[in-house]
């Protein structure tokens, strides 16, 4: 669910959306996304200030919320 | 939003009043008390001063609008699809049209969720639908992400605070922080006590948080 959502998000924002790749890491605790997208559209994911990255994140936890499950978001450049 | 004063002999003579200068019924005001002198035995005539916020209409405030055109259908499309992969349903639709402005409102059991604390999660979901929006079609009316009327709310509560914080700093002569707040909330708060001449704001930290600062006129170059 957690992982259709970033990609959902990344595709929407980004030039290439071929280029979006998330990967589910299970961890003890949390689930990590890893989210990778083609090298010009990084800024793209993160935005000014990192204000998108961080609204990816709000929209994240809320969903979080939902499911009790936790998860973090990485972006990978 | 604006804010308009009343004053009578009692709160209902104030209320009275200000229903009949503004032609609205009494559960279409927020009131609220700034002042209140008891009436005293030997002088008579008490004094009680009310404060009336006024909502700013809008040309649609009720209800929904049929979405219109390829823009308004896709970014509600894409809301909806949001929405969904965060696991929650919802309904989603137009709620009005203004100049270059459009209003999105999500309707569903699990809003609390979806306005997040603060509103921060409406927030995420208005900055990324704004910038899909902005693939969408260039040069797109901007879109207002609102659930269960939060905004509007929130804005009424705030501009109630900068006056009671502008009451506040005038009894105390000295000044007070806010919290954090983002730009938006900041402006209202500016705006609603740039016409008061005897109090002062200004912003202070880092960010896109700022917190207010309310002056009491005069206290600001005290010690």
């Amino acid at each position: 669910m957690e992982k259709e959502l970033v990609e959902y998000i990344a595709k929407s924002l980004v030039d290439d959306p071929s280029g979006v790749v998330v990967n589910m890491v299970e961890g003890e605790k949390s689930t990590i996304l890893e989210l990778k997208v083609s090298e010009g559209d990084i800024g793209k994911v993160i935005g000014k200030h990192g204000r998108i990255a961080k609204a990816i994140r709000t929209i994240l936890s809320a969903s979080s919320t939902k499911s009790g499950k936790r998860v973090v978001l990485e972006i990978l450049d | 939003m604006e804010v308009k004063e009343f004053e009578g002999k009692n709160e209902e003579e104030a209320i009275n009043k200000a229903i009949e200068a503004l032609g609205l019924n009494r559960d279409d005001i927020d009131v609220e008390i700034v002042e209140a002198k008891k009436s005293s035995f030997i002088f008579g005539g008490g004094k009680v001063k009310i404060r009336v916020h006024l909502e700013e209409e809008r040309e649609e405030s009720t209800g929904s609008l049929e979405p219109a055109g390829d823009f308004e259908n896709q970014i509600i499309e894409f809301i909806e699809g949001l929405i969904q992969r965060i696991g929650i349903s919802a309904h989603v639709q137009i709620s009005f049209r203004e100049d270059n402005k459009i209003g999105i409102d999500i309707d569903s059991q699990d809003s609390g969720i979806l306005i997040g604390k603060r509103g921060q999660t409406l927030e995420a979901l208005q900055t990324i639908a704004n910038v899909a929006a902005s693939r969408i079609q260039d040069g797109h009316p901007r879109i207002i992400v609102d659930s269960q009327d939060y905004r509007s709310r929130r804005e009424r509560s705030l501009v109630r605070l900068a006056y009671q914080t502008a009451d506040e700093v005038r009894r105390t002569r000295d000044s007070k922080l806010l919290e954090a707040m983002n730009p938006f909330e900041r402006r209202l708060i500016h705006t609603a006590l740039s016409k008061e001449r005897d109090v002062e704001t200004s912003s202070e930290g880092e960010g896109l948080y700022k917190r207010v600062r309310v002056y009491y006129r005069g206290s600001r170059n005290r010690g």
